[in-house]
């Protein structure tokens, strides 16, 4: 990681520190309406979508449903479940957009997403053995951890992975890896495996059974649309959350010298172990703003669609300090994930000869 | 219909299991409310009517709740709730119209005194108009009309007058003979609060007596004495009401007291607090304060920068928290009243009910938190 005195990394704070500021002090009905604007275009979108998919024998209504559900999962999922459970909208005092009782369209609860992803994920960013969303716990993707021959299937496990991927963010918080090693029992997990029950089976009920049921005569249609449109929106929100972290120049941290950092380092570890892709507006809605993932994760409750307006003022500061700002097209982006991937899967040594570019050292 | 759909116990588990929220109804209302922001479930809307200029600094805003508001009893209170420049901001107001009036037409009025540098009730004079909607909660308040035949004296100060409006003009309508004394006490002539409505039932209704002090004009400076109260027949059985300012709530219940009347039989409702001025220095004399833990039904005197996380923590509470540096919102609930100030930002909240991070937030003065 790029090494910064303390000086310069109370500098830094204050500098980043004073884009946050601008921006809270400029919130209002542009944001309000912003957030509003999106929920009815996720309610339309969900309506128009169930209402359609019953017709769906007619193939290109089959289609336009399909498409108008799964847009709707992934917005409410990315740019209105995500960003409002981080408290971007809590300013607003809306008890439908409140941080702490927002419950989203997908299998994981919202109480257990908060725990994982706002607090551990966010605050142990890219530290390996504390934040357990680099890799999810089941891909190799750097050299801190040892090469095992079972790494040589994590390309399978990731296409699995991405495919079911409501289904793996909701047992994320079962820490299978720590069951398997009898950190942990199974008993320490009840309350949380009674949660995921209740919510992921709400979530199944929901889309693959009550809308097929009342809709009989077509129920397999309504149920091959519903399943189609959720895996739309695993395939999509896996592909944007990888493109944030796991991309070739993101960095990883250990431990160590991450202990009792102050915000300044907190800051440089968020810069350096994320990174965005370019795109057009629509990408960057239905990517939730995570296309900023930088932006995301140096200031996670400010409303993400204003990360577009600050990005340039945070590239300026990464750029003082000499902290790559790790951006490129969407493709290019996902292409070193996958080469991550795939190259993590090998032994090292045979790693470093196909790919050299990743031969970044343990952290 | 939508209303009903909540009541019933399996539709609305099954509304949970469709669009996962405790007030499925709700999931309909961005789109409802762009036909119509009336139909709105999630909370109770109401239509501005006619808004009237009462004094330079008060108006009456008459208002017509959506058909399931269940009305009210003279003397109640209703807590408006309203976006400003994107935030939701709620205060409680007290009706001034009468029941008759809303069994009539459905309509219900606020009489309104704008509040030196308050966000509501000055946005409400400013940019509220006719034909905009906003929420209202269900009426709320125990200050109500005296028994039949109970004689009775009010002792109003300033905005003081809103509920005793509707008190008066009830018994009017209902032809009330026993004694009613109104006093109340105004800055000036010119602040007199719905003077027209005052003068028609002093003159139609013969049980009202009816006297106006102006404290501030000069020359004619009067101001609540035992002697007002000494003109008052056969006080000590009269039911009393006091509403005002502070200081004229507490004289008054100082002269009532020596003059015998029970404390039973005095009845007071209070203004809310003024508004805390936008800026407090973040020096530790102002910080601190009582800190209610209204769930837990603890309490609790703070003293310094202590956050209200450390606060609860000490106080014996384990609230849910993150990241204990403002960045997860894991610790964020509700406060009730009462203000504090974020450590991030600088600044000071409103005193009304909002969400905040416990984190972060120091607690300038009393505080009540949903915990």
């Amino acid at each position: 990681m790029q090494r910064l005195t303390e000086s310069q990394l109370n500098e830094l704070q204050q500098d980043l520190d004073q884009i946050r500021d601008q921006v809270i002090a400029d919130l209002g009905e542009r944001d309000a309406n912003y957030i509003r604007r999106v929920v009815r275009l996720h309610r339309s979108l969900e309506v128009g979508g169930r209402v359609m998919m019953p017709f769906g024998f007619i193939p290109p209504v089959f289609l336009t449903a399909t498409t108008a559900l799964g847009l709707s999962k992934i917005i409410e999922n990315m740019e209105i479940g995500h960003n409002v459970m981080h408290g971007q909208y809590d300013w607003m005092n809306d008890p439908s957009l409140n941080s702490q009782t927002y419950e989203w369209d997908t299998a994981c609860g919202g109480d257990s997403w908060r725990r994982t992803h706002n607090y551990e994920h966010h605050t142990y960013t890219n530290i390996i053995g504390k934040d357990r969303d680099y890799g999810y716990a089941l891909l190799r993707l750097s050299e801190d951890d040892k090469w095992r021959p079972a790494h040589l299937l994590q390309f399978a496990n990731y296409v699995l992975l991405t495919t079911f991927f409501q289904w793996g963010v909701g047992l994320h918080e079962l820490e299978f890896e720590r069951l398997r090693k009898g950190d942990i029992t199974l008993k320490e997990k009840i309350p949380f495996l009674k949660e995921f029950f209740r919510k992921g089976g709400r979530q199944a009920f929901k889309d693959y059974i009550f809308f097929p049921a009342v809709t009989l005569p077509v129920a397999p249609i309504v149920l091959a649309g519903n399943v189609s449109a959720n895996l739309m929106r695993n395939l999509w929100s896996s592909t944007v959350i990888f493109c944030g972290h796991f991309t070739q120049d993101a960095e990883t941290f250990t431990e160590e010298e991450s202990d009792g950092e102050s915000k300044g380092h907190w800051y440089l570890r968020q810069l350096t172990g994320s990174s965005n892709f370019t795109g057009s507006r629509w990408v960057h809605l239905l990517s939730g703003h995570l296309s900023y993932q930088i932006e995301h994760h140096v200031f996670p409750d400010l409303p993400a669609h204003r990360y577009p307006e600050i990005s340039g003022q945070v590239e300026a500061v990464c750029k003082k300090y000499g902290i790559h700002y790790n951006t490129g097209r969407f493709a290019k982006q996902y292409g070193t994930v996958l080469k991550r991937i795939a190259g993590y899967s090998l032994p090292d040594r045979l790693r470093t000869r196909l790919w050299p570019e990743f031969s970044q050292p343990a952290a | 219909m939508l209303a009903q759909f909540q009541t019933s116990n399996a539709l609305h588990w099954l509304g949970r299991q469709l669009f996962n929220r405790t007030d499925p109804a709700a999931f309909f209302d961005p789109l409802l409310e762009r036909i119509d922001p009336m139909l709105a479930q999630q909370t109770i809307r109401a239509r501005v009517v006619s808004i009237t200029t009462e004094t330079a600094d008060t108006r009456t805003f008459v208002l017509k709740p959506a058909s399931r508001w269940q009305g009210f009893r003279a003397g109640q209170h209703i807590a408006l709730t309203l976006d400003i420049n994107g935030v939701r901001r709620t205060r409680t107001f007290s009706l001034s119209s009468t029941p008759s009036q809303w069994q009539e037409n459905g309509t219900i009025a606020l009489t309104i005194k704008r509040i030196k540098d308050g966000l509501v009730t000055g946005w409400m004079h400013d940019c509220l108009t006719p034909g905009e909607t906003l929420s209202v909660s269900e009426a709320f308040g125990d200050f109500g009309i005296p028994e039949a035949a109970e004689p009775s004296l009010y002792i109003v100060g300033g905005s003081g007058i809103t509920p005793v409006l509707s008190h008066l003009e009830t018994m009017a309508a209902a032809g009330s003979h026993a004694p009613v004394t109104l006093l109340y006490y105004v800055r000036t002539r010119n602040d007199v609060i719905a003077s027209k409505r005052l003068a028609v039932l002093a003159e139609q209704w013969p049980a009202l007596t009816l006297s106006i002090f102006t404290t501030n004009e000069p020359g004619k400076a009067q101001r609540l004495s035992d002697q007002h109260l000494h003109q008052v027949p056969g006080i000590s059985a009269r039911r009393c009401y006091l509403c005002g300012p502070e200081g004229l709530m507490d004289l008054a219940s100082d002269l009532l007291d020596r003059r015998d009347v029970p404390e039973s039989r005095i009845h007071c409702t209070r203004f809310s607090a003024p508004p805390m001025k936008d800026a407090v220095e973040l020096d530790a004399d102002s910080l601190g304060g009582q800190v209610q833990f209204a769930k837990s039904g603890k309490q609790t005197d703070s003293r310094g920068d202590a956050s209200l996380l450390d606060i609860a923590e000490a106080s014996g509470l384990s609230p849910k928290h993150g990241c204990r540096m403002g960045i997860c919102h894991q610790c964020s609930c509700t406060k009730t009243s009462g203000t504090v100030i974020n450590r991030l930002t600088g600044k000071t909240s409103g005193n009304g009910e909002e969400t905040i991070q416990l984190c972060v937030s120091v607690p300038a003065g009393a505080v009540a938190i949903d915990l």
